[in-house]
């Protein structure tokens, strides 16, 4: 058992910190801490994600881990790596659906000719990508979808509406999962995974505001959206066996766990930092004892993250390993914003203003905080893996 | 960076389980919950023949040279199969203290007759006000002539009613800083003024108080500096916490296990009760709960093992560990039902274990408080 970075990574791991701080420094005013919303939300800040992708891309980050033949460079570990750096300063740039779902899909499923069409644009930050899955009534339950391709020729014709998609007004293209065979016995059978242009004729995207009033999700309806044969990825009718694939990437977390750690430094630094009745709130034992538990905590979710993509490396992870660190840190973001909750006392609740602490970005986060327990398959869906392809126990019928 | 038993390690593991699945059946544990040893030194022979009680032990003293890595292993299967007896005490609190601050004659008296089986060895740190850190030190030892007296009561102080040797951890001289000035003693537990008397725990695991009533140890028994005991007792606490972690990760493993192999056979409503998702969520959570401990207590070990300060991890561990397990057992016995509160069913073992485990080494409060210090809230 070795927990060690060699002394290579840790250099690695010190110049991805460095350049991810120095971004950091030239983050608009209002970008906070959530940077999926952030970057989503104002021309600022998808300026500033555009920005940051292009730093890493020039450094060749965004294409670390892959095979050399479509310019990688680096290890999967430094991918890792980057991925703490990015968590800890906040710093967007990675464009998480294109880079860390669709192109690990493409690399493992899709034709050459797909791979060398598409993945150049992910690899130089310039193509910005949408993942279209979740319909109105197919969330969870997601191979109940009904968006209709029909084949037509060389195209197929898209029909439906899809929901809670992320960025769809601000990225440049789509990988959608649409139906194309109606009449499949299983409804797992029949999906296709497809790409398209978001400038194709026959995309409404309307915003779909969320309870602090940000722009990131969106609906989309599909009126006859045209899409030639060859934007499919992997075989017509198996695009369930893609999601599969794309469902298993990127399941460390740790730029969530580490975007925690930095909430944790600073609410340290708070602490001592904030005098209440003449004494810093960092002796208050009762704000001393919740902040040990949450630092104990991630320091769990951490080397548990760490031994996930240690297995991922050595293509040894199950599924429901991955899991386990999906919940146990996506709910832990939820603790410890409490946590942060109690010790602000009423000024967490104060946005950006001169009464803000943190800029506010407290305030934002207990909006935040628990997306990622709904998100990339909610919680509950993650105890029903655990349960049974980890534990052996009997499937919902 | 290779998150993962070595082979060797594999082999250990697999090793020590078969074992004590033959020779540490639910039945003996019972008997020795009940009985008056708490130990069978018949297994613990055999745990002798096959080298664990000096596993860390250098080769020169007998031992086999191993790593605290490997020694943790065994505790986790020890805390699987729920061994009782002073394996943890004997090595931990007794070998490794030696080990760290011995002069070469205790080594070459004590080291080899440990790893040979034929000592067995505790530590007497707690005393009744059960304060973790140096403050609670208060067991005076006089000096007369060449030698030291010992007044005082330890309590909590494990398996003192087998023990060969007491290390104890004792107060020579009162200063400003309550850390300077503490002193151990290796005392012969048959010596004239040593008394216990076992304490009637949750665990059923053979605490005891122990008087030391002008007990007389030469100077020869000190073990390390006049005065300067208490970073060996930090040494202890921090890799008894780690060793007891490793127990109690194997604890939660037999516990959550059990659970799932019930709620695969116990029907109601016409199926197994494991198909209920209500249960299914829960016993997820238990998984959880095993994942994220093992691989905190494997991180500690490692750093440990390693040589790596690691106060600060060990402390999280501890503190993350005892409410994990604590809360695996409980829902285990929820999900057991009725069956699960009755004192013949092997899950309430666990149960009381848990319990027992929480306060070994340093309570989940006191550690936090540590931990608070470590990540550099100011006090």
């Amino acid at each position: 058992m070795d927990f060690r970075l060699t002394d290579e990574q840790l250099a690695r791991r010190k110049e991805f910190f460095e350049v991810c701080s120095e971004l950091e420094r030239q983050r608009p005013e209002g970008f906070c801490f959530s940077s999926i919303e952030s970057r989503y939300d104002t021309d600022e800040g998808w300026a500033y994600h555009l920005r940051c992708a292009k730093e890493f891309a020039s450094r060749g980050w965004l294409t670390l881990g892959w095979p050399s033949e479509h310019g990688g460079q680096g290890t999967i570990m430094d991918r890792v790596l980057l991925a703490e750096a990015r968590g800890y300063y906040d710093v967007p740039g990675v464009d998480f659906m294109g880079l860390e779902l669709l192109a690990p899909t493409l690399l493992a499923m899709a034709s050459e000719e797909i791979k060398r069409e598409f993945l150049p644009g992910i690899a130089s930050g310039d193509t910005m990508w949408t993942q279209m899955w979740s319909e109105p009534n197919a969330g969870s339950d997601l191979a109940s979808l009904n968006t209709s391709a029909m084949r037509n020729g060389d195209e197929y014709i898209l029909n439906g509406q899809k929901i809670w998609i992320t960025g769809a007004h601000r990225a440049h293209w789509a990988f959608a999962l649409v139906r194309t065979d109606p009449n499949a016995q299983r409804k797992q059978d029949g999906l296709t995974m497809m790409l398209f242009d978001m400038k194709t004729p026959g995309i409404t995207v309307n915003p779909l505001l969320f309870m602090d009033g940000g722009h990131f999700y969106t609906e989309v309806f599909l009126d006859d959206v045209h899409v030639p044969v060859r934007q499919i990825v992997g075989e017509e009718n198996k695009g369930w066996a893609v999601t599969q694939v794309t469902s298993g990437f990127e399941r460390s977390n740790l730029e969530a766990i580490m975007a925690m750690q930095r909430q944790l430094d600073d609410l340290v630094e708070y602490c001592n930092g904030t005098k209440v009745k003449g004494e810093p709130l960092a002796k208050n034992p009762l704000i001393r004892n919740r902040l040990a538990e949450m630092a104990s905590e991630l320091y769990a979710a951490r080397t548990l993250a760490y031994r996930i993509a240690d297995t991922q490396i050595k293509k040894e992870m199950a599924p429901f390993d991955a899991s386990a660190v999906k919940v146990f840190s996506g709910e832990l973001q939820t603790r410890l914003a409490c946590v942060a909750a109690d010790i602000l006392g009423p000024y967490y609740q104060v946005g950006g203003s001169k009464w803000a602490r943190f800029n506010g970005h407290y305030e934002k986060w207990y909006h935040q905080c628990f997306r990622l327990n709904i998100s990339m398959g909610t919680n509950e869906i993650q105890r029903n893996i655990i349960a049974w392809y980890g534990l052996g126990l009997t499937r919902m019928k | 960076m290779d998150i993962a038993f070595t082979e060797e390690q594999e082999m250990l593991r697999k090793m020590s389980s078969d074992f004590l699945a033959a020779e540490c059946p639910k039945t003996l544990v019972r008997e020795l919950e009940e009985g008056e040893e708490g130990y069978s030194p018949e297994v613990w022979k055999k745990m002798a023949g096959l080298g664990w009680m000096g596993m860390v032990i250098p080769e020169e003293y007998d031992g086999m040279g191993m790593t605290f890595q490997d020694l943790t292993i065994l505790l986790e299967q020890m805390g699987k199969n729920i061994l009782p007896g002073p394996f943890l005490a004997t090595v931990v609190e007794g070998a490794i203290p030696i080990l760290e601050a011995g002069s070469d004659e205790q080594k070459k008296e004590f080291l080899p007759k440990i790893a040979n089986g034929e000592l067995i060895y505790t530590m007497a740190f707690l005393e009744p006000r059960a304060i973790y850190d140096a403050s609670g030190i208060e067991l005076k030892a006089t000096k007369k002539g060449d030698d030291y007296v010992l007044k005082g009561t330890k309590v909590f102080v494990e398996m003192a009613n087998v023990a060969d040797y007491i290390i104890c951890v004792a107060r020579t001289k009162e200063s400003s800083s309550p850390e300077d000035g503490i002193t151990l003693f290796i005392v012969d537990s048959k010596a004239p003024g040593v008394r216990y008397e076992v304490m009637p725990t949750i665990g059923m695991d053979k605490l005891c108080e122990v008087q030391f009533d002008d007990v007389a140890v030469s100077k020869e028994s000190m073990l390390g500096a006049l005065d300067k005991g208490w970073p060996v007792v930090q040494n202890i606490l921090r890799k008894g916490a780690i060793a007891k972690c490793a127990e109690c990760i194997g604890g939660m493993q037999a516990a959550v296990d059990m659970t799932i192999a019930y709620s695969k056979e116990r029907v109601q409503y016409d199926r197994p009760i494991g198909a209920f998702q209500a249960l299914q969520h829960i016993m997820s959570d238990m998984w959880i709960a095993l994942q994220t401990s093992k691989y905190l207590v494997y991180q500690a070990a490692w750093m440990e093992s390693e040589g790596m300060p690691c106060e600060m991890e060990a402390a999280m561990a501890k503190a993350y560990v005892n409410e994990t397990y604590k809360w695996v057992t409980e829902k285990a016995v929820s999900l057991h039902g009725a069956i699960g509160t009755s004192r013949e069913h092997d899950i309430p073992l666990y149960y009381r274990r848990a319990k027992a485990a929480d306060t070994a080494f340093g309570s989940t409060d006191f550690l936090r408080e540590v931990v608070a210090s470590k990540i550099g809230l100011i006090s």
